[in-house]
């Protein structure tokens, strides 16, 4: 049994990680995970709306 | 792109480009675009030339890190004639998480190569921002942290190219509240030689023409105090502005879809930070020149500048003051100044009380 790890996955926009789990040439569980986080939302707050946009159209 | 294969493989800049099929005409144009982007005059075209004929792609590897791929989709969608070839084949990339075959432990090495093997002479680039928050856990790739890999490859680089505003300082990933600690790359790395080249997203040509620069001259170009080049934000947006004419006549867009913004009127009061923005979008502008936002009708945002999120107010309201330019005047008063100099002082009062925001009257002629 051995686990494996894809870090990080190209060509694709962001950041991703693959995991999964090897048993005798099967993949028996796999994980994916986002490595990248800016909290966007936490931005909108108290935010005039008419602009929201422009920062949300950059995610 | 085989990008492994260009390691072994690096011919000079000329030869790439004919093996592209660019010709020599297309070529020495685009060294005349470069020099006037860098507001260089044309006695400058043949020392572009001779360096981007004699000198070796440089290795560069394109680092991102809190970034939304916008600088990359920019990068790649030049289309100005021969560019999209030009930056792709002036350079020699070795590493873009975006575009690489490689991926995991493939791609990695790839990087680790270049940072070995061409260690202070390849070119970093690097797009989006850097946590620094919390051991700088929001941004990691293949188990590092983006502090952790610019540390290595851009303290190794000849020198690192901080493409967008986000890599430049910190841009939305920086937005108030900064959820994640975001800073820069000048700022996450000290010490290192770099330059910014902010804008959301970069301008694919001031990339090139700084990457020219470096080859044909040897050293950075003249940086101001954010450390952006100056041949590309030395000069405010509202003294070059098509729509300028409009703000010196006081006729102002004060309505989405008035008669003003349908004729191409000043949007200073829609909340174009323009007369606070240096950028050369106006002369250079996007899609190969096709247009920029104020052509297209909407408020200059300012995104080339520190915390525009932030610091300039909210994007649809005015600017306070117009600062610069051997003056220092609110809009109304400038209204006010150029109607009366043209002695119509029925007029001056309408444009001077609409400038100052007071309850619109109705759309002028």
């Amino acid at each position: 049994m051995a686990k494996i790890a894809i870090d990080p996955i190209t060509r694709i926009e962001g950041h991703l990680r693959i995991e999964a789990q090897v048993d005798g040439g099967k993949v028996t569980d796999a994980w994916s995970s986002g490595t990248m986080w800016r909290g966007i939302e936490l931005m909108m707050k108290n935010r005039d709306p008419r602009e929201v946009w422009t920062l949300l159209s950059r995610v | 792109m085989n990008l492994v294969s260009k390691l072994k493989d690096n011919p000079s800049i000329a030869d790439a480009l004919k093996k592209q099929g660019v010709s020599r005409r297309d070529f020495i144009k685009f060294c005349t675009m470069i020099a006037a982007t860098l507001s260089l005059p044309s006695s400058f075209v043949p020392q572009i030339v001779e360096a981007l004929e004699k000198k070796l792609k440089p290795y560069v590897v394109w680092l991102e890190f809190q970034d939304c791929a916008g600088d990359s989709e920019s990068m790649l969608r030049a289309t100005k004639p021969t560019i999209a070839e030009i930056v792709l084949d002036v350079i020699s990339l070795e590493y873009h998480e975006t575009i690489m075959a490689g991926a995991g432990k493939y791609a990695e090495k790839a990087l680790a190569d270049v940072v070995k093997n061409q260690k202070g002479k390849y070119i970093a680039i690097v797009e989006g921002a850097i946590p620094l928050k919390d051991g700088g856990v929001y941004c990691t790739i293949g188990g590092r942290t983006a502090l952790d890999i610019a540390k290595e490859v851009c303290g190794n680089a000849a020198m690192t190219l901080a493409v967008g505003s986000c890599s430049s300082w910190g841009g939305i990933a920086s937005a108030n509240p900064n959820p994640t600690g975001a800073v820069g790359v000048g700022k996450a790395v000290p010490g290192i030689t770099y330059v910014n080249l902010p804008g959301c997203p970069m301008n694919v040509e001031n990339v090139t023409a700084t990457i020219v620069h470096y080859l044909t001259f040897g050293k950075l170009p003249a940086l101001d105090n954010e450390h952006r080049p100056l041949f590309a934000h030395g000069k405010r947006i509202h003294d070059n502005c098509e729509r300028r004419p409009h703000f010196d006549a006081g006729q102002f867009v004060r309505k989405w879809g008035d008669e003003g913004h349908r004729r191409g009127w000043c949007l200073y009061e829609m909340g174009c930070k323009g007369p606070e923005a240096h950028f050369n979008c106006p002369s250079i502008r996007w899609n190969a020149g096709t247009s920029w936002p104020i052509q297209a009708g909407h408020p200059c945002i300012a995104c080339a500048s520190t915390d525009n999120w932030d610091k300039f107010g909210p994007i649809y309201s005015r600017l306070q003051n117009v600062p610069g330019a051997g003056y220092q005047a609110t809009a109304d008063k400038i209204g006010l100044g150029i109607a009366a100099a043209a002695a119509a002082g029925v007029a001056a009062h309408a444009i001077g009380s609409a400038v100052k925001g007071k309850p619109e009257k109705k759309d002028e002629k």
